[in-house]
C-alpha cells in the first residue's frame, strides 16, 4: 500500500451506491453540488444485487407458476408445470444487469464521478480510499455514510455450510430446495416462505412463539390461514436450540411453545432477522461520532450526525431497514447540504410483502388505533366481492379501512389481496393528505378494478359497500 | 416502568422549564427518541428516552419548572415481562448478542412511534419553508386537519379560533385584543437573568472614547497581505491584555464567604443577538489565542448561536462579557453585567470624526465610543479608567499587541 501525500479536493462525498446512496448522488447534481460516489463492490448496493430486486425476480416467477391452473380455465397452459431455475437465474442475471447499467449511466450523465474502492475515515473531513495497491486521500466538505448493513448470524449457529442460507443467498439457489426451513417472521421470510412454496419446495416455517406478522391483526389471521391452506407448516419456537449441517440435510431443533424439544429435518435452512449496520470498516467511531444505544449511527431531522461534516442515511441509521427509507433521507440529506429545508417523516411508510397474494399495511392498525382511545371506526371488504378479482381469478384476500368515528379521518388502511403493492400508493397518499372518509368516496373509480375495493372498503365504514352483505345497524357498531 | 428524569445537561444545571413534549401519552418510544423540549438558562436541550417503549404517564406540565431529578414522564419498556420469561434463553445468547449492534427485522408495531401531522404533505412544506413547526399550528377545522390558510394565519402571528359555538356578536362588539406573546423559554431566563444582575450589583457605568484610525491601517495592510481578521479579533486580545494588568475586572464576588475571586482562566463571553433572543456562546482561553484564533472562534461561536446549535460547553464559564453592538449601530448605552462577573464592556459605532493629532493639526480619524458597566462593590471608577486607558493605548498604537505575543 502506497500512502499517498497529497490530498484531493473534493466537495461532497457519498459512500455507499446503494439505492439511498445512488439517489442521493443524483439528487445531489440535480441541485447544483459536485458529487462523488464511492461504492466497493457493485452499484445499486445490496437492493439491486443481492436483496429487494432478485428477490421480486423469484416471487414473480412465484406469483406466475401460481396462475397454472387459472390458466387452464381460460384455455391456456398445460398440466405438466414445468419450472426450470436455471432459466430463472439466468433472467434474473440478465434483469440485474439491465438495471444496474441504468444506474450507472445515469450517475454517468448526472457527471457524478464514481470512484471504487474501501474507505477508512483519516479525520472527520478526510477519507482515504482503498482500491488493490493504490491508496488515495479525499478532503470533503461533507460526506454522506450510506454504506447499509449486512445479515448477521443467530449466535446458536457456530458453522455455516451452504444449506444454511442467509437473505443474500437464498436468491442465489440453483435448484429448489426440497424442504426449506425458514426460521423468521419478518416480510423477507414470509416472500421466501411463500415463493419457494409456490415454486415447488416443501416449506416450514420456524417462529419466535411471541412473534406477530407485521400487519394488521386481521391481515396476520388471513396470512395464518392462506399458509396452513398451502401446506406451509408454522412451528412456534420458545427456545432456539441447535442445527446440525451434513451432507445431504440440515436439521433445526428448538423449545416449542408446549415446552417440548422438536427436531425438523430439511434440505435448507434460510435465516432472517438481524443486521448489523456497515461501519466498523470505516473506523468513523474513533473520531467520537454518536451513535445510537442498537449501534446505529444517530442522525438529527436533516440526517446530520454529531460530527457536522458527516451525514448518514439508510440501514447506518438504524430503523427500518427499507431501500424506501434510504432514498428518502438521501434526498433529504443532499437537500439539506444545498440549503433545503427538509423533513423525513417515517409514519406511513408502507411496510410491504410480495408474498402471494401480496400484503401491505399503512397507518394504524385496529388494534393500535384502540389502544391510542380512538372511536375507532373498521371495515373489511373481501375481494370475493369485487368484479375483476373474480374475472383475473384472484378472489383471496380483503382492503381494511380504519377510521376515527368522531372526524371521519382515515388512520389505516391494509391490504392482502392482488394488485396491493401497486395500490400502496394511493393509501400512502390518502394518510399523508390527512383524507377524510368522503375524500375517498367522491371520486370516481375505473370498473372494473380491484381499485374499487378501496371504495367499497370506505362506504363499508358505514354500512353501504354495495358488493357485500347488508349490515345490522346493531353489527354496524361492532365491527 | 421507566422514569424519565431532568438530569443534569450542562454543567451546573440545577432545573429547566419544560417547554414541549415530542410525544403523547400512548405513544411508541424507541430507544433514542427525542421525548421532550427543557429550556434551561442558556439553550433549549431535548431529552431522548433510555429505552425502547410505550409512553405511560406524563408527569409535568408545559411551562412548569423543575428541579434537576425531577420525573417528567414514565415508560413502559418494551417487553419487559417477557424479557423476564425468556431470561433463561437469553443468558446463553446474551454475551455474542450484546456484543454487536443490531436491530430486528418484523418487529414494525412496537418499535415504529406513531406521531401523525394531520396536514397534507404542501402544508408541511409551507410550514417546513417558514421555520414553522406545523404542530404548533391550529387548525381551524374541528377534526385537527391544518390547512394552508391555517399556515398562513399562523405566520401573520394569528391562530385559527377552533372553539365551538363562538357568538360571533361578543366579536362585533370586544375591542382589539392585544397579540400574545408567550413570555417563556430563553426571552424568561433573559429576564430573569438581568433582573438579578441588576438587583445584586450596584452598576457604574464609564464611557471612553478610542481612536480606531491606526488599527484599521494595520488590518488593511494585513488584508492587503491576505490576512483578513475582523475588528472585534483585535478589540479581544486587547482586552485580555488589559485584564492580566487589572485582574480585579476578571473576578467574582463571593458575598458569602466575603471574599474576591480572582480568577485565572480568561473566558470571554461574546453576547450575540439571535431572532429567539441574547445568547452569550464563550471563547476560552482567549490568553492562550493568537487573534487568528480569536477570529476563527468568533465567526463559528456567533455562527452557531444564530443557529442555534451551540453545545453546553461552549455557553458555560465566562470570566468576563463582550457586547459588539457596533455593528448594529449603537453610540452609547448602560450595559447590564452577566452576573455573577464583575464587568462588561459594550463597543459601539466607529464614526469619522474631525480629531486633533500630536502636530496639532485638524484630520479625519476613527473615534469609537465605548460603555463600561462594572460592580462598584469590587472596583472603583479610577481603575476602571486605568483600565480603558491601557486598553485605548494597546488599539490605538496596535504595533504594542506585538508585545504581549505569546
Amino acid at each position: 500500500m502506497v500512502v499517498g501525500e497529497i490530498s484531493q479536493e473534493r466537495d461532497l462525498i457519498i459512500i455507499g451506491g446503494g439505492p439511498g446512496g445512488y439517489s442521493a448522488a443524483i439528487r445531489g447534481a440535480q441541485l447544483g453540488l459536485s458529487v462523488t460516489l464511492i461504492e466497493q463492490a457493485k452499484m445499486g448496493g445490496v437492493c439491486l444485487n443481492e436483496g429487494c430486486i432478485p428477490s421480486k425476480i423469484f416471487t414473480h416467477a412465484a406469483g406466475k407458476r401460481s396462475e397454472t391452473a387459472h390458466l387452464q380455465d381460460l384455455g391456456m397452459g398445460t398440466l405438466d408445470n414445468l419450472f426450470d431455475i436455471k432459466k430463472l437465474v439466468t433472467y434474473k442475471t440478465k434483469v440485474i444487469d439491465q438495471l444496474r447499467s441504468g444506474v450507472e449511466s445515469l450517475c454517468n450523465e448526472n457527471k457524478i464521478e464514481i470512484i471504487r474502492g474501501k474507505v477508512t475515515f483519516l479525520a472527520v473531513d478526510r477519507i482515504g480510499v482503498e482500491n488493490g495497491h493504490q491508496f488515495d486521500i479525499f478532503e470533503f466538505k461533507q460526506v454522506i455514510i450510506a454504506t447499509g448493513s449486512s445479515p448477521i448470524m443467530p449466535s446458536i449457529i457456530q458453522e455455516k455450510g451452504e444449506r444454511i442460507l442467509l437473505p443474500h443467498e437464498l436468491f442465489k439457489l440453483e435448484e429448489v430446495p426440497k424442504h426449506l426451513i425458514v426460521r423468521g417472521h419478518d416480510y423477507i421470510a414470509l416472500e421466501a416462505a411463500s415463493s419457494f412454496a409456490a415454486l415447488g419446495a416443501q416449506v416450514s416455517v420456524v417462529i419466535d412463539d411471541q412473534a406477530v406478522f407485521p400487519f394488521d391483526e386481521s391481515i396476520n389471521k388471513e396470512l395464518n390461514r392462506l399458509f396452513k391452506k398451502r401446506k406451509l407448516k408454522i412451528h412456534k419456537e420458545l427456545e432456539f436450540i441447535a442445527t446440525n449441517e451434513t451432507k445431504h440435510g440440515i436439521t433445526l431443533t428448538f423449545q416449542t411453545d408446549k415446552n417440548v424439544e422438536e427436531t425438523i429435518s430439511g434440505s435448507h435452512l434460510f435465516v432472517s432477522g438481524t443486521r448489523r449496520p456497515n461501519l466498523e470498516a470505516l473506523g468513523i467511531s474513533r473520531f467520537g461520532i454518536v451513535l445510537t444505544g442498537e449501534g446505529f449511527v444517530k442522525v438529527d431531522g436533516n440526517m446530520q450526525s454529531s460530527i457536522p461534516t458527516i451525514y448518514a442515511i439508510g440501514d447506518v441509521t438504524g430503523g427500518p431497514v427499507l431501500a424506501v427509507k434510504a432514498i428518502k433521507q438521501g434526498k433529504a440529506a443532499v437537500a439539506s447540504i444545498a440549503g433545503q429545508q427538509t423533513e423525513v417523516d417515517l409514519t406511513f411508510m408502507p411496510v410491504i410483502a410480495h408474498t402471494i397474494p401480496p400484503i401491505v399495511s399503512v397507518g394504524l392498525t385496529e388494534q393500535r388505533a384502540r389502544d391510542f382511545g380512538l372511536d375507532v371506526r373498521v371495515s373489511q371488504f373481501a375481494l370475493g366481492g369485487n368484479g375483476y378479482a373474480t374475472i383475473t381469478g384472484k378472489k383471496e384476500g380483503f382492503i381494511k379501512v380504519i377510521s376515527d368515528a368522531t372526524t371521519e379521518i382515515i388512520q389505516g388502511i391494509h391490504m392482502i389481496g392482488e394488485g396491493a403493492v401497486e395500490m400502496s400508493g394511493s393509501f400512502v397518499q390518502l394518510l399523508e393528505m390527512a383524507a377524510k372518509e368522503e375524500d375517498i368516496k367522491f371520486p370516481h373509480y375505473a370498473h372494473p378494478g380491484f381499485n374499487e375495493g378501496l371504495l367499497e372498503a370506505v362506504e363499508g365504514l358505514i354500512g353501504q359497500a354495495i358488493h357485500a352483505a347488508p349490515v345490522s345497524e346493531k353489527d354496524l357498531s361492532t365491527i | 416502568m421507566l422514569e424519565v428524569k431532568l438530569h443534569d445537561i450542562g454543567e451546573g444545571m440545577t432545573e429547566g422549564e419544560v417547554i414541549h413534549y415530542l410525544v403523547k401519552v400512548g405513544d411508541s418510544v424507541m430507544t433514542d427518541q427525542p421525548l421532550v423540549e427543557v429550556q434551561t438558562d442558556k439553550m433549549v436541550a431535548e431529552l431522548t428516552s433510555p429505552c425502547s417503549g410505550i409512553v405511560k404517564e406524563i408527569r409535568i406540565e408545559v411551562g412548569q419548572t423543575v428541579q434537576v431529578g425531577t420525573s417528567l414522564l414514565y415508560i413502559e419498556i418494551d417487553e419487559a415481562a417477557r424479557a423476564d420469561r425468556k431470561s433463561h434463553v437469553e443468558t446463553k445468547q446474551s454475551a455474542e448478542k450484546k456484543a454487536i449492534p443490531s436491530i430486528k427485522l418484523g418487529e414494525k408495531s412496537p418499535h415504529m412511534p406513531f406521531k401523525r401531522v394531520l396536514a397534507a404533505p404542501y402544508t408541511r412544506k409551507i410550514a417546513r419553508d417558514n421555520n414553522i413547526n406545523i404542530e404548533d399550528v391550529k387548525a381551524s377545522d374541528s377534526s385537527g386537519r391544518i390547512t394552508e390558510d391555517d399556515v398562513f394565519r399562523f405566520l401573520q402571528g394569528k391562530q385559527a379560533d377552533t372553539e365551538p359555538n363562538k357568538d360571533s356578536r361578543l366579536t362585533e362588539v370586544s375591542q382589539e385584543i392585544p397579540n400574545e406573546i408567550p413570555f417563556r423559554g430563553i426571552r424568561k431566563k433573559i429576564a430573569e437573568k438581568m433582573t438579578k444582575s441588576l438587583f445584586t450589583i450596584p452598576h457604574v457605568t464609564h464611557f471612553d472614547e478610542v481612536n480606531m484610525t491606526n488599527l484599521f491601517k494595520m488590518r488593511e495592510q494585513l488584508k492587503a497581505d491576505g490576512e483578513s481578521v475582523s475588528v472585534s479579533a483585535f478589540l479581544i486580545k486587547a482586552l485580555v491584555i488589559s485584564l492580566k494588568d487589572f485582574p480585579i475586572f476578571n473576578a467574582e464576588l463571593d458575598e458569602e464567604n466575603n471574599r474576591i475571586l480572582l480568577k485565572k482562566n480568561y473566558h470571554i463571553g461574546i453576547a450575540t443577538n439571535t431572532e429567539s433572543g441574547l445568547i452569550v456562546p464563550v471563547i476560552h482561553d482567549v490568553d492562550k489565542k493568537s487573534i487568528k484564533e480569536i477570529n476563527q472562534d468568533v465567526k463559528e461561536l456567533t455562527a452557531k448561536a444564530i443557529a442555534g446549535k451551540l453545545r453546553p460547553f461552549e455557553m458555560q464559564n465566562s470570566t468576563f462579557t463582550v457586547s459588539n453592538v457596533g455593528p448594529l449601530g449603537s453610540t452609547g448605552a448602560t450595559p447590564i453585567i452577566n452576573y455573577p462577573e464583575t464587568a462588561l464592556i459594550a463597543f459601539h459605532k466607529t464614526k469619522k470624526q474631525p480629531i486633533v493629532n500630536e502636530q496639532d493639526e485638524i484630520v479625519i480619524g476613527h473615534i469609537m465610543t465605548l460603555s463600561m458597566a462594572f460592580d462598584h462593590r469590587v472596583a472603583d471608577g479610577g481603575t476602571a479608567i486605568a483600565f480603558t486607558n491601557r486598553f485605548a493605548s494597546l488599539i490605538e498604537q496596535p504595533h504594542k499587541l506585538m508585545m504581549e505575543m505569546i
